[in-house]
């Protein structure tokens, strides 16, 4: 079977089984390892892409379900010549990555809660985070990157991930 | 990745197609989480399956005055959203955000959550128990309306044929709550589940999930609150009850034994009657 998708902005064919998970096709066929194949069963997050801008576990998801969805990967946040997401820039300056095992995933997952959640307290940043598992238990650095990015794009009236805060 | 298979995937745009591949022996995918997993627990995947999730009629909610009608692939993210301030859902709208995480949240349905045989620990299913939902399939002879019960009971032989299309649940519910025990904040299943609602004419409905390998509503506990006056809805009060009422047989599972989980349902019964009792409903 084919199936047609848009992969960081970019047509994308896949030939083969249609349930391959997306991650597999990421990471094997793509070579997009940003995304990290973990726990393989949904808990961990480490997977987490956007599917049509909802973030999704990609080790989950039949590629045959993502047939003219757009997928962006951590990736396809930003491409490297372009300035970091405002998310990916304040946990550069908070120092919040450890081994970087959970971390695209963090980023895929928060990057989504905070364009659609500009006013987020504290403890809707911790519950936005719960199916990202960070072993190097980096928890309270992440939510204060995050808690500081939405606070910063406020006082600025900016953008964060395409939403006025 | 695995070697290339050669597998029928049907994404269907209508029931009808749906029910084709069904005849032809594809099983239905729904959201995927718990198929996808197949392998995991040494299940080969199905070498064909049928989509649902292209069918807009099995992808909404319509809330109406008297009734709410939930399509079996709206994902429980949608369905939290949809049915938040609805009075009378807390306890639904709980189950729908709290189940899981919020990534499988997203992609996992309705109709997979009722659907997954071997899955003892459903939030949605002693959620709607307790609004006494109505399952509708689409069955070999057309559509066919099953309470909620007696789905959860015969669904192995429903499933061999029937497509789950439909939930309906009356708006009839002063309040409900769903109360979960899990080890961890996230990323487990529940110990045990316990949802609560008050109807219209008082009467406290009681379901419990996770517990046995099928939820089933608590019809001792419930009978023996009736028979007590209909303003004593006390947290202290229903937990004895739940103690000397408990039939539940425990299923042994790797989180926890089955003895442990019969014995918390006293502790989440209390809580659930004090969520109750802070819903507008009964406030």
């Amino acid at each position: 079977m084919t199936v047609t998708f848009q992969l960081n902005g970019e047509d994308c064919r896949f030939h083969g089984d249609p349930m391959t998970p997306l991650v597999d096709i990421l990471r094997q066929e793509r070579f997009l390892t940003g995304t990290k194949a973990v726990c393989r069963e949904g808990f961990c997050g480490a997977c987490t892409v956007h599917v049509d801008d909802e973030a999704v576990p990609s080790c989950l998801r039949p590629v045959g379900l993502v047939q003219g969805c757009a997928v962006t990967t951590i990736e396809g946040l930003s491409s490297g010549n372009q300035p970091l997401h405002p998310l990916q820039a304040a946990f550069e300056a908070a120092d919040a990555v450890q081994c970087g095992m959970c971390f695209p995933g963090m980023v895929m997952s928060l990057s989504a809660f905070v364009r659609d959640n500009p006013h987020a307290s504290r403890p809707e940043i911790k519950a936005a985070m719960v199916g990202n598992i960070c072993r190097c238990t980096g928890y309270e650095r992440i939510v204060d990157a995050v808690a500081d990015c939405l606070d910063q794009a406020r006082k600025a009236g900016q953008l964060v991930g395409g939403i006025h805060v | 990745m695995a070697p290339s298979v050669e597998r029928s995937f049907t994404a269907a745009s209508t029931l009808e197609e749906a029910m084709a591949a069904r005849r032809q022996g594809a099983a239905v995918l729904a959201g995927g989480t718990w198929m996808m997993r197949d392998p995991l627990r040494g299940v080969d995947l199905p070498g064909a399956v049928v989509a649902l999730h292209r069918i807009p009629a099995l992808s909404k909610v319509d809330i109406e005055p008297d009734h709410v009608v939930i399509g079996a692939a709206v994902t429980h993210a949608v369905l939290g959203r949809a049915l938040h301030g609805a009075a009378g859902f807390e306890g639904l709208v709980a189950a729908a955000e709290g189940a899981a995480n919020p990534g499988i949240r997203r992609i996992a349905t309705v109709g997979g959550n009722l659907c997954a045989l071997d899955f003892a620990a459903a939030d949605l299913a002693p959620a709607l128990l307790v609004c006494e939902a109505t399952v509708e399939l689409e069955t070999v002879e057309g559509p066919k309306l099953l309470g909620i019960s007696d789905f959860l009971k015969d669904r192995h032989a429903l499933l061999t044929e029937a497509i789950v299309t439909r939930i309906h649940v009356r708006r009839d519910l002063v309040a409900s709550a769903h109360i979960r025990l899990p080890l961890r904040k996230a990323g487990d299943y529940p110990v045990a589940i316990v949802s609560l609602a008050v109807d219209k004419d008082k009467r406290c409905r009681i379901a419990v999930g996770s517990v046995e390998p099928v939820a089933r509503r608590w019809t001792a506990l419930e009978q023996a609150m009736a028979a007590g006056p209909a303003s004593a809805l006390d947290p202290e009060r229903t937990a004895e009850l739940a103690l000397e009422h408990n039939d539940f047989q425990g299923r042994d599972g790797k989180e926890v034994e089955g003895w442990y989980r019969r014995q918390v349902l006293p502790p989440l019964v209390k809580r659930g009657v004090a969520a109750l009792l802070k819903t507008e409903g009964l406030a």
